[in-house]
């Protein structure tokens, strides 16, 4: 019995780890678009739930695969893209909901990137949680 | 010992044949069909994605550089030109602009996508030179062009083009972030500016503007 418990225990941590995060912070559909060598940066977009019932904020990123990784908003108004850094609180994951990063919105922006961005290439991506901590997320490349 | 049970097959009818005569009828009445559907179809107005812009402008000839050689406008007469003004530093809604263009252009047939060019214009010609702006497009269609030039010259055909574009802060770590218009005009063979695309239209939509535009 208590062997089944521990087995069952370990599948969950593993299954906990497979998601890409703790279990009170989930990430998923981490992806960013093929970009050429000619482009210097990226983006990488996410889905992250907060399964608590205390909203966290994802306050800094980074990856091997960027010079520097940081928060930013695209913001279209009148036609016209702006593009700026978060504010220093981050981007807020609400007690039991959910951020979004998407095309066009919030992003994660890959500066200086390090490596080629091609189709089905994966890269790591740590996100820092103001509670949660550090998550390790892994980003796969792919068109939209 | 006990019976064993006997399983009677039920007496089923013999499945039916429809006769040949049916299909006789039916197969005019199909094409007939679709003919109807066909002809409907074309003959709806169609709901354009973009914004149409009424009363016809005529797109401004202008010369940039290209890594291959000068481009003008007028190189490209009696195709549909989409002219997009972007940067290639621009992580987000630039290439996706472009990869949602190259998938539209997919889903044309080979002699319609022929017959559509797209230009991408630099607004940032301080950090993309013609030959990147080559590199960078070709990413997305090896058939895209992408074009740079002198700030007066860039500044010059964004005005022309009612393009509004100016440099931003940004952050230590990307230096400044440029702001600028983000739809794609798209110049009809007649050489008038008549659609304007707003960003976000999906790929779908942009294919059937083009493909109604090239009717």
């Amino acid at each position: 019995m208590r062997r089944s418990i521990v087995g069952l225990l370990v599948v969950l941590a593993l299954l906990a780890a497979a998601c890409g995060g703790s279990a009170d912070i989930e990430v998923s559909d981490v992806w960013g678009r093929p970009s050429p060598a000619a482009a210097t940066n990226g983006a990488f977009y996410m889905v992250i739930s907060n399964n608590t019932d205390a909203a966290d904020h994802l306050v800094e990123t980074s990856s091997d695969a960027c010079g520097v990784a940081e928060l930013h908003e695209s913001m279209m108004s009148d036609g016209v893209m702006s593009m700026n850094p978060v504010g220093a609180a981050g981007i807020e994951v609400p007690a039991g909901g959910e951020a979004v990063l998407e095309v066009g919105g919030l992003h994660v922006m890959c500066i200086d990137k390090q490596a080629g961005f091609e189709e089905g290439d994966t890269y790591e991506i740590t996100l820092e949680f103001e509670k949660a901590g550090p998550v390790v997320v892994e980003a796969e490349i792919k068109e939209g | 010992m006990t019976d064993t049970p006997t399983i009677e097959e039920p007496d089923l009818p013999p499945p039916r044949r429809i006769p040949w005569r049916y299909a006789l009828i039916a197969l005019p009445l199909v094409v007939a069909g679709l003919v109807f559907w066909w002809g409907y179809n074309r003959s709806q107005p169609h709901q354009f994605s973009g914004a149409v812009i009424q009363g016809a402008a005529a797109a401004p000839d202008f010369t940039l550089d290209s890594d291959r050689g000068p481009v003008s406008l007028s190189d490209y007469e009696g195709k549909l030109v989409m002219m997009y003004f972007g940067y290639t530093f621009c992580p987000d809604v630039c290439p996706t602009t472009l990869s949602d263009i190259a998938t539209a252009l997919e889903m044309l047939d080979d002699d319609e996508a022929e017959q559509v060019q797209l230009i991408m214009v630099t607004i940032d010609p301080a950090r993309d030179d013609a030959a990147r702006m080559g590199d960078y497009v070709r990413h997305f269609d090896e058939n895209f062009v992408g074009l740079s030039g002198s700030d007066e010259e860039i500044g010059s055909v964004a005005t022309l083009y009612g393009i509004y574009y100016r440099a931003g802060e940004g952050t230590e770590a990307t230096g400044y972030l440029m702001e600028h218009t983000a739809t794609v005009l798209v110049v009809d063979r007649a050489g008038n500016v008549k659609v304007v695309i707003p960003f976000g239209v999906e790929p779908e939509g942009i294919a059937a503007d083009l493909e109604y535009m090239l009717r």
